[in-house]
C-alpha cells in the first residue's frame, strides 16, 4: 500500500487561510443575483453552460470590492493559478486574460487543498486513464512521470489499471456534455497540482510529518490537555500590527546607516574592490574603532555585549565603578550555556565558588528568591541552571550600568576618537575593469584544461559602473 | 476456488470505489442534489459491505499457513490491491464529509458551484449498486442527517484499517504487479473477473479533443 500521507488522529493539516479566503470569494461569485454573469459554451453540437469571460471576472471583482483594475486582475490571476477557475481555450496556460477568453469554475473536489494533497496513486490513475483515452499518446513529461510512477508504486500497479478502467466506465454513464466537463476539470486539476516541468509549483505543502507515535487515545485526558493548550494560546500576549510595524520602521531607520548594502560601506566594499581594509578596520581588536561601530553600542545593550571590543570597554568602565563582577558573572554563565556538556558541572562549581557562595571573592548581588532557587538547582547542575541568576544580573546591568556608561566620559571620548574611514579614491580611468581572478581552489588545480576557459569568462563579468576599481 | 472468489469481490469493490469517487466529484457543484446525497449514502454502504467481506476473506486466506508460496504471493498481491482501494475510499469519504458540510442543500440561497455539469448521476450510482434503476426514498434532511452517520462510518473505516495494518503482515515492496506499463492500452480484460451486469451508454466518442476548442460564446 502506498504510504499514507494523511496523518493519524490529532495531527491534521490545516487548509491555508489564503485558500479559505479564495474559496469564500468563489462561493460569493455563485450568487444568483450578485454573482458573475454566466454564458453558454458552444462546442460544435454540445452546449455547456456556466462559462464566463476573463473580462467578466475582472469587472465583477472591481465592482464587488471597489478595487482598481490592476488589483482585480491580480486577484483573478490568483484564482486561475490556484485552480479555482480554469481556462477553456488554452488549458495549459494558467493565466487570466481580461478579454473574452472563456473560463469555468472548478468543482470543490478538485479545489486546491493543503488538507488533501494529491497522492501518487491518484496521479498514476489519471495518467493511466489519459493513456487509454489517447491511445498511448501522452505528452513527453507525462510519459516520464508515468514510467517513474510505474517503478515507484509498482506493487499497486494492477490496482491503478483496474481503477483507471472502472473510472472511465463510470464516466461513460454520464451524458456527453458532462463528460467533457469532467475531463476538462480533471485535466485542469492535474495541471495545477502536477505542473509540467519549467512551471513554478503553486503551493508548498511544507515538510511531511511522519510521526509514527501519534496514535493518541481520544479520551478525557487528551481533551483536557487540548483545552488547557487552547486556553493558554488565547491568553498569549499579542501585539497590534500597528505598534509592531511602527517599531519595525524605527528599527530600519536606526540601522540603515549601518547596513553595507543599503548605505554602502567605507572605505570600500571588499567584495567588489578586493580591498580588505573594511574588515581590518572592524576586526575584534583594533586600536581605534570606527564611528559607526561605537554608535551601534548605544542602540541596545545586546549590541554592546555582542561586540568583543564593546564588552572590553564596558568591563573597563565597570571596574572603575567596582561592579565588574556582574559582567564577569554574566560571561561565565554564557560559557556554561554554550559550552561543552561534559564540562558543565565543573564550570558551574567554579561559578559558585567565585560568584555565588557567601564570602566569595566576586560576589554578585542577586535577590534572595533567585539565589535560593539557583542554589537548589546547583545540586543537579545542567546547562540552564544559572539562567535565572544570569537574567537578573543582565537586567541589573542593562537598567543601571549601561545607561550610565553611555553618558560616561569613557564612552564619549571613545566616540570622539572613533574614525570615519575615507572612501578610497576612485581610479582616474573609471572604465578600467579590475582583473578578476578566482581564488586558488583545490578543485581548479586538478582541471587545468578548463581553467583558461573559466578565467576568460570571469574577466568578462562587468562590475557596477559606480564602484571604485583599481588596477 | 478461493482465488476467483477473491478476485470477483475485489473487482466489485473496485467498481464501487470508482463510482463513489465519481459521485464525490459532483458534490458541491450544480450536479449536486438531494438524490446525489442519497446515492452517496447508498454507494458508501455498499462499499463498506464489500470492504468487510473482502477483508474477512483475505485475512482468512492469508492466515492459512498451509498454502503454497505462489498462492501466498498471489494473496499478498490481492491484499495490496485491497488496501489501495480502501485508501481511496477513506480519502473520498473524508472529503465527502468536508464538502457535504460546506455545501448544505437546504439553505435559503444555494451557492452550489456552477461547474457546467448539470446532468444527474443516477446511472453512475445504478452501476455501483448493480441495479437497473435507482429508487429514491430519503427525506429532505438527508444532507445533514447523513453527515453524522458518515462521521461514524469514517471512524469505523479508520479503525478497520488500523487493525488491518496490525494484524496482517504484508510487505508491499515484496509484491510485484502482474501488469506491465501500458497494459491498460490492451484489451479491456481486467485483472479479476469483471462483473457483467452493468448498464453502459453506447455513445460514440467524437474524435476531436476538448482542448483547443474554439467555443462560440453566446450570452445566456
Amino acid at each position: 500500500m502506498t504510504i499514507n500521507t494523511l496523518s493519524q488522529d490529532g495531527v491534521q493539516r490545516q487548509q491555508m487561510p489564503c485558500l479559505t479566503k479564495m474559496e469564500r470569494m468563489i462561493i460569493s461569485m455563485q450568487d444568483p443575483d450578485m454573482g458573475i454573469k454566466l454564458r453558454n459554451q458552444r462546442l460544435l453540437i454540445t452546449v455547456i453552460p456556466h462559462a464566463m469571460t476573463g473580462i467578466d471576472i475582472v469587472e465583477w471583482l472591481i465592482k464587488k470590492f471597489s478595487i482598481s483594475d490592476e488589483e482585480a486582475l491580480h486577484i483573478g490571476q490568483l484564482f486561475v493559478k490556484y485552480g479555482y477557475i480554469y481556462p477553456l481555450k488554452e488549458p495549459r496556460n494558467l493565466i487570466l486574460k481580461a478579454d473574452d477568453s472563456p473560463y469555468r469554475f472548478q468543482t470543490p473536489y478538485y479545489w486546491m487543498s493543503t488538507r488533501w494533497p494529491a497522492s501518487e496513486l491518484d496521479y498514476a490513475i489519471y495518467l493511466a486513464k489519459k493513456n487509454i483515452r489517447k491511445q498511448g499518446e501522452l505528452i513527453e513529461y507525462e510519459k516520464e512521470c508515468y514510467n517513474a510512477l510505474h517503478k515507484r508504486i509498482n506493487h499497486t500497479w494492477d490496482f491503478v489499471v483496474m481503477q483507471a478502467r472502472e473510472q472511465l466506465r463510470a464516466s461513460k454513464q454520464r451524458r456527453k456534455a458532462d463528460r467533457i466537463v469532467l475531463e476538462c476539470q480533471e485535466q485542469a486539476y492535474w495541471l495545477v497540482t502536477r505542473p509540467p516541468p519549467g512551471t513554478l509549483d503553486n503551493i508548498d505543502y511544507g515538510p511531511e510529518r511522519r510521526t509514527m507515535n501519534t496514535r493518541v487515545q481520544l479520551n478525557a485526558e487528551f481533551y483536557k490537555k487540548e483545552i488547557e493548550h487552547n486556553r493558554i494560546s488565547l491568553a498569549r500576549n499579542r501585539v497590534k500590527s500597528s505598534i509592531c510595524l511602527e517599531s519595525y520602521v524605527k528599527y530600519c531607520e536606526q540601522y540603515q546607516p549601518h547596513d553595507p548594502i543599503m548605505q554602502g560601506c567605507l572605505p570600500s566594499n571588499p567584495w567588489i574592490t578586493d580591498d580588505i581594509m573594511f574588515w581590518n578596520m572592524n576586526s575584534e581588536v583594533v586600536a581605534v574603532p570606527t564611528k559607526l561601530r561605537v554608535e551601534c553600542w548605544s542602540f541596545s545593550f545586546m549590541e554592546l555585549l555582542n561586540d568583543p571590543m564593546g564588552r572590553k570597554e564596558f568591563l573597563t568602565y565597570l571596574e572603575k565603578e567596582f561592579s565588574a563582577e556582574n559582567l564577569c558573572f554574566w560571561q561565565a554563565c554564557e560559557d556554561v550555556r554554550h559550552g561543552e556538556t561534559s564540562k558543565i558541572p565543573e564550570k558551574v562549581d567554579e561559578v559558585y565558588k567565585q560568584f555565588l557562595s557567601p564570602g566569595a571573592s566576586r560576589w554578585v548581588n542577586i535577590d534572595s528568591k533567585t539565589m535560593e532557587k539557583t542554589l537548589e538547582g546547583l545540586k543537579h547542575p545542567h546547562r540552564f541552571v544559572l539562567d535565572d541568576a544570569q537574567m537578573h544580573i543582565y537586567f541589573l546591568m542593562k537598567k543601571d550600568s549601561y545607561p550610565r556608561y553611555l553618558k560616561s566620559e569613557l564612552y564619549k571620548n571613545l566616540l570622539a576618537r572613533a574614525i570615519v574611514p575615507q572612501e578610497t579614491k576612485k581610479s582616474v580611468f573609471p572604465f578600467m575593469r579590475r582583473q578578476r581572478h578566482s581564488s586558488p581552489s583545490p578543485a581548479l588545480a586538478t582541471q587545468t584544461g578548463e581553467d583558461d576557459g573559466k578565467a576568460k569568462n570571469s574577466n568578462s563579468v562587468k562590475s557596477n559602473s559606480g564602484t571604485a576599481s583599481r588596477l | 476456488m478461493g482465488k476467483d472468489e477473491c478476485k470477483t469481490m475485489l473487482d466489485a469493490l473496485n467498481k464501487v470505489t470508482a463510482c463513489y469517487r465519481h459521485l464525490v466529484i459532483a458534490l458541491g457543484s450544480t450536479s449536486d442534489s438531494q438524490n446525489l446525497r442519497e446515492e452517496l449514502k447508498k454507494t458508501r454502504k455498499k462499499a463498506q459491505e464489500l470492504a468487510v467481506a473482502n477483508r474477512t476473506k483475505l485475512t482468512t486466506l492469508l492466515k492459512d499457513k498451509s498454502i503454497s508460496k505462489d498462492d501466498r504471493a498471489e494473496y499478498e498481491r490481492l491484499w495490496v490491491l485491497f488496501t489501495s482501494s480502501m485508501e481511496l475510499l477513506e480519502v473520498d469519504m473524508k472529503r465527502s464529509l468536508e464538502i457535504g458540510q460546506d455545501f448544505p442543500l437546504k439553505v435559503p440561497t444555494r451557492h452550489l458551484i456552477q461547474t457546467g455539469m448539470t446532468g444527474s448521476t443516477t446511472t453512475v450510482a445504478a452501476r455501483a449498486m448493480s441495479v437497473q434503476n435507482m429508487k429514491y426514498e430519503a427525506d429532505a434532511s438527508i444532507d445533514t442527517v447523513d453527515l453524522k452517520e458518515l462521521e461514524t462510518e469514517i471512524a469505523q473505516v479508520d479503525q478497520m484499517m488500523e487493525e488491518m495494518e496490525m494484524k496482517v503482515q504484508v510487505a508491499p515492496w515484496a509484491v510485484e504487479a502482474k501488469q506491465e506499463a501500458g497494459a491498460e492500452l490492451k484489451s479491456t480484460v481486467s485483472v479479476g473477473n469483471s462483473s457483467v451486469g452493468v448498464i453502459s451508454i453506447c455513445e460514440e466518442e467524437p474524435k476531436e479533443t476538448v482542448e483547443g476548442e474554439t467555443g462560440l460564446m453566446k450570452v445566456q
